[in-house]
């Protein structure tokens, strides 16, 4: 070619497209408006109410389902408990239901070897040959007259599917029904209990509050029911004309830290004795409500005696390391506030000596007559479900049931535990007090989320059948047999109720937005299915509650709401709370608030030990530590970010983006270390470090911050899974892996912050 | 007209990030991989960066959700070169999918990292959902339901929300807000019309204190920040 | 004196040779193209925070070269200084070139590629406060005229030529202006924002411009065993020092003024920061500094080598002061808040070099080379005469008087 071809041919070219452009360039409008399409035919649209399960809040939703797709998940107005507010899991909630790894049909084991990294070898089978197989080894340990040798193991379930599954077990006849409370706030329990006689999580009447002295709380991220705490939050501090004040206990610098007034860090473990002393400032400066101390509690004299000659301002100061006029200034400020609150959290009450913090801490809000008044500690109000009719049961049954606990509650292991989770996996191992001949895991997942998951990964190994049942394979489905896909919470029926927290009751509904999702079934479907196999007694007992979850559902709520209502609506919203029932909230043998445990001595007593001296008394008991300080200088706290999801996966893209707030990091989980202190140990910012404990340990990415105490490292749970989710595997770290086992052991409560560990350069 | 703009309060806000979960949920944002994360690729509407102040035991932080500013002055219509992105008359800052050639340049103007450029075809299952809702399905600025790669997108104060309410003659700022407004659990955001001066927004700004960010870039953003 | 010119024969191994590398890395151009069109731009180093990358560097680069050039070949046409001469056509069809690999350059970074000629549209129907729009207007024209300008030259119409080659210069000075203006407008990114960028553009552009020609020219000289003039590479690297002087005092005032107090973390981040050897190694070490030791030195400055080192040294330096604007200038994260932000957002933006985009611009250059090698062979740029003399820079000794008649070889085969 030539040149002026080339350069004729170009320009032409050049033209041409210029032109071309022109002509077929449509004008653009300064505001498109979208068509019309509101009135599109064929799409079908509906918002159904139902209710979230990604943590034990079971706030109330309601969900908006495209064409048979859900498409979105916000809160449903109509809840009172969070004032229809859902925290940011509720809308991962559409992740969890449409997470493509979900498993479609039941599995079978056909690799005999069980083991962590072990590949069990899933061969799909039928639900009718699943079921078989399940209820003939069932039958087969009940002909046996072995019932208490079948293991039930409860994740975070419905309440009507715990419902059913705690009826299965008793009428199955097996005492050992084990939820996994035993790692959550068991001391926390307790030590309420150990005041009040009320076994349950403390419920704070938050909106009404106008100081708030936070022991290792977690409010805005992990204390349940999270979604009502962050609307409080937001009613407290900027939406009435008193600011509510929040001090925060902490050795940690965690988003309540950040977000709350105060700050103060405190060495690990010592919280009683903060209280005490706080206790003891009040006392001394007579700034307690005399009135209600006089008229509705016991065992003050004795208190009274135990803070003013142990507890002094003075003396706890070189124990926390806060300085004794902040001791002091705390005091005047909690107990002049009316109404102040003091918060227990699970960073004061997972500890060996977790109940005697809790103890201590509750008995302040006594102090100060904070007890069921507007803005102080309230009495959950439960729904009234209706009475299921009485269970039928055989001597089988009654004999099984009548067997020692696997995990040792009410002995003198576990004095005044209702259940102590982790001692299950060395029962096992032991097999003390008697081997588990059959296990089955409800939506649990306790080989991540137990200290010392190993046990769990012996114990399971060595239990001959372990059925999973789980919309996915965990790290606890490793183990199974036999694996049955369970429904997740958008597809199943069932009623729920939040933790503590609201006062009022409030029951809300779950029922299947989307069909479900391959073949999975709804895990009360599962149990009514197994008691009918199961025949005799067992299926008896199953017989006039409706015959599958959705009629149990209805049998249940029929004396709340009707039924249409109910599903409908989806809460049904009790009586407005009543303050002031002093003559009927205490379960104590006094009958009143009482500084000595008159219960906890009754329990004592059953055990045949002792209830006097400061066992019966709030006080601080010292810790002993995992590990000698010298060879573990640091100790490791763990804590719970808002965007752990609590249903034993993590395999969630939304989640993990975001996962850790505080430091801006998705993706990953951090070992939190104080500036100088990593300095001193020669590592930095974003370096890999190994965190080793007496008993294993980890390989992490470091943040050194200044949000730290300077003895304590941090690393928060929920990453570090091994075995499902592409989105979650083999990301972050586990930290309990490396914490050591031990316990409260009034409560059983497992411990989980008084490991030590060593860090040093990876 | 009306003049859309957005009230965080920073006291309220505990960083529980629901804004930017609802925002991804609404808008049909695919997510991102750890390796998109290591690269800084991941899609963020709204994000919430946290700040941090302070030395042990005096440290503080703030958590600040940034969704678009919805400048009144906004630097990335000034620069883009398609026309692809435009300030509406009422205020809100619109991203044409369709006419986004993705030169970027917007990005490099924007201040506040509000925008974001798609790297890569997601996957069917990276998205929560691959159809469009019902009142979404439109071939004009609203993202094709399989986003095009190579284009930039960001907030649009959720307009077809708006669009649709105004239709149906809501009131906008009550009945209907944007995805993170109506998720935030500690009810820190409001939004509504900055003419009104019966509106939330408004009402909010005169009682306290407000800042908006980068306040020395000129941009007038319409998201106002309440500070402790 | 008039000088007549020839096309090369092209037929030698060396190069068939280069024709055939040429060709082979513009097909990788072809092919990392269409890997990055159908696989996204995943496949780059670039990400939100660093959102320009290689193509955007290489791309101002060459406008860069390619306006120096054309305005060097004002020298030939519009000043009509003779000496100039033998370079001049080269220039010219250099500029053109490298502005064609620009486009390229610019076209292939797109995130929608099929819509380039949005940025070609006329005025009323593009956003005409964005300097990319401009600068798509000024490029287009830019392109027309060099063609025109080519044209003209190769038909040897040189005062018409003289005209369009004024035209031509000014639009290449408003060019490069214009390219410096879409960084230098940017308020927020504290690295960029300065009212000299475009003056900094044009002053690096003259540099890399007449370094690039320099180097070509005597490259091209040397492969197709034309003597060139001593005289004429001492003089250009005469005036490359002056420009490169001028370049410093535009550098050293720019950095001055974000240096001084109080506001000055982006400019720190640049000179202490990941990417501080960009700027000091590359734009202030190579670009500047080693070519005026060089050009100044008393005896090295006068010699072919010690000029063509020094300009060897300003292309790459050029290079990496571009460099140093597109990448920690979008890397230096944005303040969006008082104080230290947390993760992603507080981080320094990290540009990994990927295969995909290097190969891209790679074969993007390689894209230039062959059409220059290309044009050697079919287009008269060269000047004829093996030994070319062209009326030499007044010198001491004079050389002998040449006529036409003796020295006219034309079509000789010379390699």
């Amino acid at each position: 070619m030539t040149r002026r071809a080339f350069l004729k041919l170009s320009a032409i070219a050049g033209a041409v497209l210029a032109m071309s452009r022109i002509f077929k360039h449509p004008v653009v409008s300064a505001s498109p408006s979208l068509s019309e399409s509101t009135g599109n035919s064929g799409i079908e649209e509906k918002w159904i109410a139902t209710s979230c399960l990604n943590c034990p809040t079971r706030c109330a939703t309601r969900v908006r389902v495209v064409n048979g797709k859900a498409v979105k998940i916000i809160g449903n107005p109509l809840s009172q408990t969070s004032e229809g507010e859902v925290c940011p899991r509720a809308h991962i909630g559409l992740q969890v239901l449409y997470d493509s790894e979900r498993l479609t049909a039941p599995l079978r084991r056909t690799n005999p070897v069980k083991g962590r990294t072990v590949d069990p070898g899933w061969a799909p089978i039928s639900w009718e040959e699943a079921l078989g197989e399940i209820s003939a080894r069932l039958k087969s340990l009940r002909d046996r007259a072995q019932p208490h040798q079948l293991l039930l193991l409860l994740g975070l379930n419905t309440i009507s599917d715990e419902d059913l599954i705690r009826r299965f077990g008793d009428a199955y006849g097996t005492p050992n029904i084990i939820s996994g409370d035993g790692l959550e706030s068991e001391a926390e329990r307790l030590g309420r209990w150990m005041a009040d006689g009320n076994w349950s999580h403390i419920a704070y009447d938050l909106g009404n509050s106008n100081y708030i002295l936070a022991f290792g709380a977690s409010i805005l991220e992990s204390h349940k029911p999270v979604a009502r705490n962050l609307r409080m939050w937001g009613k407290m501090r900027r939406e009435r004309p008193d600011r509510a004040k929040v001090v925060v206990i902490d050795p940690r610098h965690s988003v309540t830290a950040a977000k709350a007034d105060e700050w103060i860090p405190i060495t690990p473990g010592t919280d009683a004795a903060l209280a005490m002393a706080i206790a003891n400032v009040i006392i001394s400066e007579e700034l307690y409500d005399a009135g209600f101390i006089a008229d509705w509690t016991d065992g003050f004299d004795k208190y009274k005696e135990l803070a003013l000659t142990d507890y002094s301002p003075e003396k706890v100061a070189e124990m926390t390391g806060i300085n004794a006029d902040t001791i002091r200034r705390l005091a005047r400020e909690f107990a002049q506030s009316r109404l102040a609150i003091a918060w227990v959290g699970t960073g004061a009450s997972r500890w060996p000596n977790g109940s005697y913090n809790s103890y201590a801490i509750f008995c302040l809000n006594a102090l100060v007559g904070s007890i069921d008044v507007p803005g102080g500690v309230t009495y959950q109000e439960n729904p009234e479900y209706r009475e299921m009719p009485e269970l039928v049961e055989d001597e089988t049954a009654r004999a099984g049931r009548a067997k020692p606990r696997l995990d040792l509650r009410r002995t003198g292991r576990f004095p005044a535990a209702e259940v102590a989770t982790n001692q299950v996996a060395d029962s096992i191992l032991e097999a003390s007090p008697y081997p588990v001949e059959v296990a089955i895991g409800f939506n649990s997942n306790f080989n991540m989320s137990a200290p010392g998951p190993g046990r769990w990964d012996e114990a399971l190994s060595k239990v001959p059948y372990y059925v999973h049942i789980a919309p996915f394979a965990s790290e606890m489905a490793q183990y199974a047999d036999i694996i049955l896909p369970a429904s997740t919470f958008l597809e199943q029926w069932g009623y729920d109720h939040s933790p503590p927290g609201s006062g009022f009751a409030e029951a809300k509904i779950k029922q299947p937005v989307v069909e479900s999702v391959g073949d999975s079934r709804a895990v009360g479907n599962i149990v009514f299915e197994l008691a009918r196999r199961l025949e005799g007694t067992v299926a008896s007992s199953f017989t006039g509650i409706g015959n599958d979850t959705e009629g149990f559902v209805r049998y249940r709520t029929g004396t709340l709401t009707a039924w249409k209502e109910f599903y409908e609506k989806g809460v049904w919203v009790g009586p407005d709370y009543k303050y002031g029932k002093y003559d009927s909230i205490f379960q104590t043998p006094s009958k009143k608030f009482e500084f000595r445990s008159g219960n906890l001595e009754m329990r004592l007593k059953q055990v045949g030990r002792d209830g006097n001296g400061l066992t019966t008394l709030p006080h601080y008991d010292s810790v002993e530590f995992l590990g000698n300080e010298k060879d573990y200088p640091l100790v490791l706290l763990t804590y719970q970010p808002l965007l752990d999801i609590e249903n034993g996966s993590q395999n969630y893209p939304w989640a993990q983006q975001i996962f850790l707030v505080r430091h801006g990091i998705g993706w990953d989980n951090v070992v939190e270390v104080y500036v100088e202190t990593a300095s001193a140990l020669g590592f930095g910012d974003g370096d890999m470090v190994w965190v080793e404990s007496p008993f294993n340990r980890i390989k992490a990415r470091a943040r050194v911050f200044e949000g730290v105490y300077p003895g304590v490292v941090a690393i928060s749970r929920g990453q570090g899974h091994y075995a499902y989710g592409r989105w979650a595997k083999g990301i972050g770290v586990n930290p309990n892996e490396i914490v050591g086992v031990d316990y409260d052991h009034l409560s059983g409560q497992a411990a989980f912050f008084n490991t030590r560990v060593r860090v040093y350069k990876a | 007209m009306a003049r859309w703009g957005m009230v965080i309060d920073m006291d309220k806000c505990v960083g529980c990030q629901a804004c930017t979960i609802a925002c991804w949920e609404e808008n049909n944002i695919p997510h991102g991989s750890p390796e998109d994360h290591k690269r800084w690729r991941e899609i963020f509407w709204n994000k919430v960066i946290t700040v941090s102040e302070g030395r042990y035991p005096t440290v503080s932080i703030e958590f600040i959700s940034m969704p678009c500013m919805h400048c009144d002055q906004p630097p990335c219509v000034t620069v883009c070169p398609a026309k692809a992105t435009y300030r509406r008359e009422d205020g809100i800052v619109m991203q044409d999918f369709r006419r986004c050639i993705g030169c970027r340049y917007c990005i490099v103007a924007c201040p506040y990292w509000a925008r974001n450029f798609n790297y890569k075809t997601q996957a069917e299952e990276e998205y929560d959902r691959p159809d469009p809702p019902p009142d979404r399905v439109s071939r004009g600025p609203w993202p094709f339901p399989h986003r095009i790669r190579g284009v930039v997108e960001k907030c649009t104060f959720c307009f077809h929300r708006i669009d649709q309410g105004i239709r149906e003659g809501k009131k906008i700022g009550v009945d209907v807000v944007p995805a993170c407004v109506e998720a935030c659990p500690t009810k820190a955001r409001a939004f509504g019309d900055l003419d009104d001066p019966d509106s939330k927004v408004s009402r909010l700004l005169a009682s306290r204190t407000s800042i908006r960010l980068r306040e020395d870039m000129g941009t007038h953003p319409k998201t106002f920040y309440l500070p402790r | 004196m008039e000088l007549t010119y020839a096309p090369i024969q092209g037929k030698s191994r060396g190069y068939r040779t280069m024709l055939a590398i040429l060709i082979a890395l513009v097909v990788v151009l072809i092919t990392s193209f269409l890997v990055a069109y159908l696989m996204g731009q995943q496949v780059w180093g670039i990400n939100n925070e660093v959102i320009w990358g290689q193509l955007i560097t290489l791309d101002i680069y060459f406008i860069g070269l390619s306006a120096g050039a054309i305005i060097i070949s004002s020298l030939s046409y519009v000043f009509k200084r003779e000496e100039y001469k033998p370079i001049g056509r080269i220039a010219v069809f250099m500029g053109l070139l490298l502005m064609i690999g620009a486009m390229v350059c610019v076209l292939v970074d797109l995130g929608r590629p099929e819509k380039f000629w949005r940025l070609f549209m006329y005025f009323y129907l593009n956003n005409m406060t964005s300097l990319f729009a401009i600068n798509g207007i000024l490029y287009l024209g830019y392109i027309l005229l060099m063609l025109l300008y080519l044209w003209l030259i190769l038909e040897n119409r040189i005062r018409l030529a003289a005209i369009i080659g004024t035209i031509d210069v000014i639009w290449a000075i408003m060019v490069h202006t214009g390219t410096g203006a879409i960084f230098g407008l940017i308020a927020n990114r504290e690295i960029l924002f300065t009212p000299i960028k475009p003056f900094e553009f044009l002053t690096a552009a003259l540099t890399s411009g007449t370094s690039l020609l320099i180097l070509v020219s005597i490259v091209t000289f040397k492969f197709t065993k034309r003597a060139f003039n001593k005289g004429l590479v001492i003089s250009l690297g005469k005036l490359l020092s002056y420009i490169v002087i001028l370049l410093l005092v535009l550098v050293f005032f720019d950095k001055l003024t974000h240096m001084y107090f109080p506001s000055r973390e982006g400019t720190v981040f640049l000179f202490s920061g990941p990417y501080w050897w960009l700027f000091w190694v590359f734009q202030i070490g190579m670009g500047i500094i080693i070519p005026l030791v060089i050009l100044f030195h008393p005896r090295l400055g006068k010699t072919v080598k010690g000029v063509v080192i020094a300009a060897a040294s300003v292309v790459i330096g050029v290079l990496g002061e571009r460099a140093a604007l597109v990448i920690p200038g979008t890397a230096y994260p944005q303040p969006l808040y008082p104080g230290q932000i947390e993760g992603i957002w507080g981080a320094a933006g990290v540009f990994p070099m990927t295969p995909w985009e290097t190969l891209l611009s790679l074969g993007i250059i390689s894209l230039v080379a062959l059409l220059f090698v290309l044009g050697l062979k079919y287009l008269e740029l060269l000047p004829a005469a093996p030994s070319a003399e062209a009326v030499a820079v007044p010198q001491p000794e004079p050389s002998p008087p040449v006529t036409d008649a003796s020295t006219k070889e034309t079509g000789e085969k010379l390699d």
